[in-house]
């Protein structure tokens, strides 16, 4: 099981270079990270993981980009949008996360997205900036949200993954900080474990429910 | 008005918590707005008056902050929301928790205190001296920088200019044009 912070943005999209907030997520717990727009790494103990973020274009473009992606090891996620964008992104092979779901409308993650998101194994992307540098309004809204993706969460048993989408060194956290912030929202530690895990699950090919021995 | 007897008193805990990024230079009151800024805006002011946060030390950037005994969690969670101390972004780490603030002492490190006074001591009498000391140049991603502080494999540097004075977080295999030896390890 590797611990690992599903999205940072090293340079020129944040302020530290990927050799940085590898040697810092080291520091503060993690196995690995995974980061936007960098080849895939090793740097001391941490694996650098690639990411493919793709955000606010139409599903036609979403299911080329993935194509293009396929079998180049990135971790693939999707920014949320409407419900049928979030349904179709998550009928797409090769999608790992669905993120951002804190920002899209209420009902743009429901029953029947939880249980194609359980089947496709696709993750749910928990994002602890808005309670870390969010305040007041933006941040209940937040905690509002990722509580009613628990809800389902419990219930259908889709992946759940955590990251800080730290943009600078200041705004990665540690792991016992991770606990604590995701308490606020009703996770306790084997909880936050797991989703901590959670990249790991999405990226490993599911086990067959019957082997067949000839 | 005489002090209360030490069993009557209530129990507090103290929180020792390093600031980030080394070397930014806080005043303690406005690392105590700071604080209390976050925890009244995580919890309220109704848990904020049991916490009663307080900031009691703030030395060679670590800070000691009290708290009443049973809070320790609750605090450590709003501590990992401050994410600026007026508009200088900050960030603490805790390191530990403990029910005397001398034990947390213990923890400071204090020959790497005394190993950085001394080198202070040294730029200010290069100062007195009329000699302005120079910081080291390095290069990355095809621009000058300035190494503002440097510890171990961690370069943080501040690019040549007036224009931008963002701090930018790297790391000694990360500059171009720098012999990794001639830094030491404390600017």
């Amino acid at each position: 099981m590797k611990i690992t912070d599903a999205a940072v943005y090293p340079y020129p999209l944040g302020d530290a270079s990927v050799r940085r907030l590898a040697l810092e997520a080291a520091a503060l717990g993690f196995d690995s990270i995974v980061a936007a727009d960098t080849p895939s790494v090793t740097y001391g103990e941490v694996e650098v993981r690639s990411g493919l973020m793709i955000r606010d274009v139409p599903i036609k473009d979403v299911i080329s980009a993935v194509k293009r992606s396929k079998d180049s090891g990135k971790v693939i996620s999707v920014n949320a949008a409407n419900n049928n964008f979030n349904r179709a992104v998550i009928g797409i092979k090769g999608v790992h996360i669905l993120r951002g779901i804190q920002s899209a409308d209420k009902l743009a993650f429901d029953h029947v997205a939880a249980k194609m998101a359980a089947d496709n194994r696709v993750a749910v992307d928990i994002d602890l900036s808005p309670i870390i540098m969010g305040r007041s309004a933006a941040r209940q809204r937040a905690i509002h949200r990722y509580m009613d993706i628990l809800v389902l969460e419990q219930r259908f048993e889709f992946p759940i993954t955590l990251s800080t989408h730290a943009r600078s060194l200041l705004d990665m956290r540690n792991v016992r900080d991770i606990a604590g912030l995701c308490s606020l929202i009703g996770m306790d530690v084997p909880d936050v474990e797991r989703a901590l895990a959670g990249v790991g699950t999405v990226l490993t090919p599911p086990k067959q429910a019957v082997t067949v021995i000839a | 008005m005489s002090t209360r007897p030490p069993t009557l008193r209530e129990k507090r805990r103290y929180i020792l918590a390093r600031i980030e990024p080394a070397g930014t230079l806080l005043e303690q009151k406005e690392l105590y707005y700071a604080i209390s800024d976050a925890v009244t805006s995580l919890w309220g002011d109704a848990t904020t008056a049991i916490i009663t946060p307080a900031v009691v030390a703030l030395e060679s950037g670590h800070v000691v902050i009290r708290c009443r005994r049973g809070t320790e969690r609750e605090l450590a969670i709003a501590l990992s929301t401050v994410i600026a101390c007026r508009d200088v972004p900050i960030c603490l780490r805790i390191i530990a928790a403990s029910g005397t603030i001398e034990s947390l002492r213990s923890r400071f490190h204090p020959e790497k205190i005394l190993k950085s006074k001394i080198e202070t001591e040294k730029t200010a009498t290069w100062a007195d001296d009329g000699i302005e000391p120079v910081l080291p140049e390095c290069s990355f991603a095809k621009k000058s920088f300035i190494i503002v502080q440097c510890n171990g494999q961690k370069v943080d540097v501040i690019e040549k200019g007036f224009k931008n004075t963002n701090r930018l977080f790297l790391t000694k295999d990360d500059l171009e044009n720098l012999n990794a030896t001639t830094i030491s390890d404390r600017i």
